[in-house]
């Protein structure tokens, strides 16, 4: 049986994706551990989130498609180079980012991330979306991942544990 | 100690149309529109400490060219994880120039934190095997011939002087102009 990290995945390579850069958490490790499982994807291990931005917008504009998946609190870190180098330059940038401290994570210290994360993305003008694990998560990733080249922008699909099973 | 213009332009002459310049923000960024660079670039104007990772994405996705990384020592203190991220990709085709004046030049040269911090140790430490200090401008040549030879990711630290009277030129290129112009 296929998992959703395995749906996510194969999402990411539909869509082009030849690079993931990324800073684990919990769920974040999960995913990564099924990215490297993967042929066509490079995982790209780095010490802070925005450093996976920029390899990610690296990978864009060497011909390839890069991604970022981190956790929201790295996503959090992420401000000054949201706007001073994909907003500013007009870089495509795509992130699966764990939406952790939400009602479906168990962990209580994640809860103020939890509560802070959309708001974020809204202050920030960051297009995204909730993924919907009922549906095609494999054609959600695949819409992301356009939407950010089309519009040469962000994208933030945010995932829950639940997401990945 | 030399300033760093003579240092960038040594860069620019032993740079060919195979490779790939990313420059960090301030006086680098801002020279080298008017300089003649073979290699296409790719320069930032704000964003400090993306110019390492942005051209180490660039040298994972094009392994067939080297990509050579300039950053300012104020940058790399704010993010000197970058230096352990490089070394862990292990991309052969990565040289990172630092350019070490101790100061913040883009924004009013202000000094940065009184630390004598040993760039060569700290790069080492975090596990770039290949790591040349270049005292002057002739020396560049060499130095960068041999990083392209090196198995791993390179760093290239120049101890250059501040000149605040150094009379660089704004920024010239707004950004869209320079993605546009980036073709590798």
């Amino acid at each position: 049986m296929t998992t959703g990290a395995e749906t996510i995945v194969a999402g990411l390579e539909a869509a082009g994706v030849t690079l993931a850069a990324s800073v684990p958490d919990t769920w974040i490790g999960r995913l990564m551990a099924a990215v490297r499982g993967s042929g066509r994807i490079r995982a790209v291990d780095v010490a802070r989130e925005e450093e996976a931005v920029a390899v990610a917008c690296g990978a864009n504009l060497a011909g390839g498609r890069g991604a970022v998946l981190i956790q929201n609190a790295g996503l959090l870190n992420c401000g000054a180079v949201l706007a001073g180098l994909v907003e500013l330059y007009g870089l495509p940038c795509f992130f699966i980012v764990s939406l952790r401290g939400d009602y479906r994570d168990p962990v209580y210290y994640h809860a103020p991330k939890g509560r802070v994360t959309e708001a974020t993305l809204q202050a920030w003008r960051l297009p995204y979306a909730l993924a919907d694990r009922t549906g095609d998560l494999a054609a959600q990733v695949r819409r992301g991942v356009e939407f950010a080249a089309e519009s040469r922008g962000p994208f933030v699909l945010l995932i829950s544990g639940e997401d990945l099973a | 100690m030399t300033g760093r213009k003579p240092f960038l332009d040594a860069l620019a002459a032993h740079l060919g149309p195979e490779d790939v310049l990313v420059s960090c923000l301030g006086a680098n960024a801002r020279w080298l529109p008017h300089m003649k660079v073979a290699a296409p670039v790719f320069a930032l104007c704000d964003s400090m400490s993306a110019a390492v990772p942005l051209a180490l994405g660039i040298a994972l996705t094009r392994p067939e060219r080297h990509v050579v990384a300039l950053e300012g020592d104020g940058s790399l203190l704010m993010s000197p994880n970058v230096l352990a991220t490089a070394a862990a990709a292990g991309a052969p085709n990565l040289t990172i120039v630092l350019w070490v004046n101790g100061h913040y030049e883009s924004s009013g040269g202000q000094a940065l934190p009184a630390a004598p911090v040993d760039w060569p140790a700290l790069a080492r430490a975090a596990g770039l095997r290949h790591v040349e200090t270049v005292a002057a401008p002739a020396g560049l040549g060499p130095a960068l011939a041999a990083a392209r030879r090196a198995p791993g990711p390179a760093l290239l630290v120049l101890p250059i002087a501040f000149d605040p009277a150094e009379a660089i030129p704004p920024y010239s290129e707004r950004p869209a102009e320079i993605r546009t112009r980036f073709k590798l």
